[in-house]
């Protein structure tokens, strides 16, 4: 029944009728191809962090506040990136604006949010609101706030004119190029005001902080930036805000290691996500099973998956939610050493840590299937037990945990 | 039929069956005594910032984290405080711990979460869940973080040890001096705050102010905490995590001071929420209408009602969202005129109450003008900004969920 609901999502129509060669799907399995990708920027407006998806109000031509939240779900290897360090969706504030790298729903009868018509991206949403404000590519595998996308892209921003004794007031900022490339910065106007946060090596400081110590400008100094969106007087389509300034490298870094911290916290409680490449079965359910690690953690996590270490690895679903909880996910995981750890040769796409992991076990389950979602514990982490949301019922199967549908969204 | 909906939330059985001397509920237009409200803790687990809700997980006797997140509606005039300021629901991070000052359901048919029977406090949730974890007491008053609720309560936590391991610490510390010991976790993640500075467990190590590795003296060192929950290990029913640890005032108030200066900004784009306390008709639509202003807002914000000066008055629904008729920003619709009087109400004002009284005078009053409804208010002053489409109701769509949303979507287990 559930099924059906979420096919129904799916927009009919002539446009909706896929010609098979033009669309690119991401299998399971597979990481998909990069460039095969969808770019576009949103401001997170709604996050349903357990199932992981939410909604952004997706930047484009016209009237940004017109611009209904739109939903989207992480892809199971799918990234979040927050101050330049791996992020959970529960780890990024509400209002912040995100760069998206997203496709179409691998599996369109799967999508825990609503299925659009794959060209949604060239229509117009009329109402002012102009191309590519719905797109259809709304399963996400790389989502970055703004100092995260910059630093990736080797990007910073420069103050072109910001008189701080005006604030709260316009800044007109540019975006410095990658060294080398010769590309027009061209001018962008961004508001600041007395909330604004500017970090300054260990210092938290205020934009009256900076005025009391006699600065009057921050022009042409290089700046990373975090920004959100307010609504703007003047009938004004779409300007920025700026929430944090960071004026040195030390001051980013510090907050990247505290995000860092944060995750590698909560990624040894949840344990690692992986897909499962291989199982070999051995007689009386004994199996050797290798996985690839899911990318863009940090690599102290990694270096905790050893040869002949210990592990313990559960079945999981597309939202990375455990299989069974009640007593804990390591109750039906299986367990057992780790008889290899390999890097994969090359540079590993987007998604893969690039590290396959075989360990053996003697209790293969039905969740542990080549393609299948596994999250993965290398014994030496904290046995804990999760919070209720974060795992399956036992026993009280419900297909909604499994498979959320997209009912949870409103509509407007 | 959606209404049906909402009552067949509300469970059956004698229980359930209101004696009406014993229950107390909000009513429209009065603002309730705070000795009525039930008081509780619970970890943020979801929120839905636009329609004013969100699901907490309520701190018991029992297991906690075998506790399903308990949904939550604020109540019109219900206040969030973050760091010892005014906030949206928006602000507050996940996972935040959160004191919660909270009523039954005003009227349960319209309630935007799940119905309880009025006893639920009461009942044993079971499952090592034990007793109080699914109150039916989830319409909140008042909503605040741990240092919020400290500062109000006029308490602080006291430092007595700590032991740094590799990824994690253990720190005990007592509420004031005479509160009994209590385990929190902190780790690399934690943020310290003072003066001006953000610093970590790493830099406090390095500069010798603690040490790695063995149990150090705090010293009853007196600070304010922040708060959240992390599962625990070695089968701990509840543990809290410090997020925060603010060792001097001027930090603290340097925290407060952003997030006012945050809260202002919203309050000047979303309008102040008030409530309708008379309408005295005039002709033709003219009409000189008293709202009062609802509490907990930055002063500077009700000192921007001046007598004489213009004021824009909007209708608005229990979830403070907004009316419109289609798109074009909320002051369309609105009634507007000069304001004759600004007036303190005698006596200390309720919790929920600024106990500010604007009066004003408008040439077009308008259907959702009327006593104790619910408006949002600006003084002409205030910037003139359209609200994204989530934050506000559509009058020409029909749509009657956008009214009175329902408890459909939030998750069940």
């Amino acid at each position: 029944m559930a099924v059906v609901a979420f096919a129904a999502n799916e927009a009919p129509g002539t446009k909706n009728k896929e010609p098979v060669a033009e669309i690119y799907r991401p299998v399971a399995g597979k990481f998909p191809e990069l460039e095969k990708a969808h770019t576009y920027r949103g401001e997170l407006v709604f996050v349903d962090h357990v199932n992981r998806r939410g909604s952004l109000r997706v930047l484009g031509v016209g009237v940004f506040r017109r611009n209904d939240p739109h939903p989207f779900a992480m892809l199971p290897y799918g990234m979040v990136r927050y101050h330049g360090a791996p992020a959970d969706l529960r780890d990024i504030p509400l209002g912040t604006i995100m760069h998206v790298t997203a496709y179409l729903p691998p599996d369109p009868k799967l999508s825990s949010v609503p299925v659009l018509p794959v060209d949604s991206k060239d229509r117009d949403a009329n109402h002012y609101r102009g191309i590519g404000v719905f797109p259809a590519e709304n399963h996400v595998l790389l989502l970055e706030d703004e100092p995260s996308y910059r630093q990736r892209m080797g990007m910073s921003w420069k103050f072109k004119q910001a008189d701080l004794q005006k604030a709260p007031g316009i800044v007109i900022a540019t975006l410095e190029p990658k060294p080398g490339v010769d590309a027009d910065a061209a001018d962008q106007k961004l508001t600041i005001d007395h909330a604004t946060r500017v970090w300054r090596g260990r210092e938290l400081l205020s934009i009256a902080d900076l005025v009391a110590e006699g600065k009057k400008s921050l022009d042409g100094q290089s700046l990373q930036l975090g920004l959100t969106w307010k609504p703007c007087p003047d009938g004004i389509f779409l300007r920025l805000h700026i929430s944090d300034i960071w004026l040195d490298d030390a001051a980013l870094q510090r907050a990247a290691q505290n995000q860092t911290e944060t995750h590698k916290a909560f990624i040894r409680s949840r344990w690692m996500p992986a897909h499962v490449d291989k199982v070999e079965y051995g007689k009386f359910g004994r199996a050797k099973v290798t996985v690839t690690l899911f990318g863009g953690m940090d690599p102290e996590l990694y270096a905790d998956f050893k040869k002949d270490g210990q592990a313990l690895i559960n079945a999981a679903e597309n939202t990375l939610k455990h299989a069974g909880g009640h007593y804990g996910p390591a109750h039906m995981a299986s367990k057992g050493p780790i008889v290899n750890v390999d890097k994969l040769p090359g540079s590993a796409p987007m998604g893969s840590s690039g590290i396959q992991v075989t360990m053996e076990t003697d209790l293969i389950i039905e969740g542990i299937r080549p393609g299948k979602v596994v999250r993965i514990r290398a014994a030496i982490w904290p046995p804990v037990d999760l919070p209720r949301e974060e795992y399956l019922g036992d026993g009280e199967f419900r297909v909604e945990d499994r498979f959320p549908t997209p009912a949870i969204f409103p509509k407007y | 039929m959606v209404l049906g909906a909402f009552a067949a939330n509300e469970a059956t059985g004698t229980r359930n069956q209101e004696l009406a001397s014993a229950v107390f509920r909000p009513e429209a237009g009065k603002f309730p005594p705070i000795e009525k409200a039930h008081i509780y803790q619970g970890e943020l687990a979801f929120v839905d910032h636009a329609t004013r809700r969100g699901t907490l997980r309520v701190k018991g006797p029992g297991i906690f984290r075998s506790t399903e997140p308990n949904p939550f509606a604020m109540l019109p005039y219900g206040m969030v405080r973050y760091h010892g300021a005014p906030a949206d629901l928006r602000d507050i991070p996940l996972g935040t711990m959160l004191h919660v000052t909270a009523f039954l359901p005003p009227d349960p048919k319209l309630s935007s979460v799940p119905v309880l029977p009025t006893d639920n406090k009461d009942r044993d949730a079971n499952h090592r869940r034990g007793v109080g974890v699914f109150p039916a007491e989830n319409h909140v008053l008042l909503l605040e973080d741990e240092p919020s609720f400290r500062l109000r309560t006029g308490s602080a936590w006291t430092l007595k040890e700590i032991e740094l391991k590799a990824d994690q610490g253990i720190v005990i510390a007592r509420l004031d001096a005479k509160g009994s010991e209590q385990k929190l976790t902190v780790d690399h993640a934690t943020r310290i705050w003072r003066g001006q500075e953000r610093l970590s467990l790493a830099d406090l190590i390095a500069e010798g102010t603690w040490s790695a590795g063995t149990k150090k003296s705090l010293n009853d060192q007196k600070v304010q905490l922040g708060l959240s929950w992390k599962p625990c290990p070695d089968g701990i029913f509840f543990r809290q995590h410090i997020t925060d640890l603010w060792l001097d005032e001027a930090a603290l108030r340097r925290a407060g001071q952003r997030q006012a200066e945050t809260h202002k900004t919203f309050m000047r784009s979303r309008w102040l929420p008030g409530w309708v306390d008379a309408v005295e008709y005039g002709k033709f639509g003219r009409a000189t209408i008293t709202v009062t202003l609802f509490g907990g807002k930055d002063p500077s914000l009700y000192d921007d009602f001046r007598t004489g000066s213009q004021v824009f008055v909007n209708g608005a629904e229990n979830t403070l969202k907004h009316t419109e008729a289609g798109s074009a920003g909320p002051s369309q619709m609105a009634v507007r005129g000069p304001i004759m009087g600004v007036s303190k109400i005698h006596g200390e004002a309720l919790t929920g109450s600024s106990g500010i009284q604007v009066r004003f005078e408008t040439d077009l009053v308008t259907e959702g003008i009327r006593p104790t409804r619910i408006v949002r208010l600006r003084p002409a002053s205030w910037p003139d900004v359209h609200l994204p489409r989530e934050e506000y109701v559509d009058g020409n769509s029909g749509n009657l969920e956008e009214r009175f949303p329902t408890p459909a979507t939030l998750p069940k287990y």
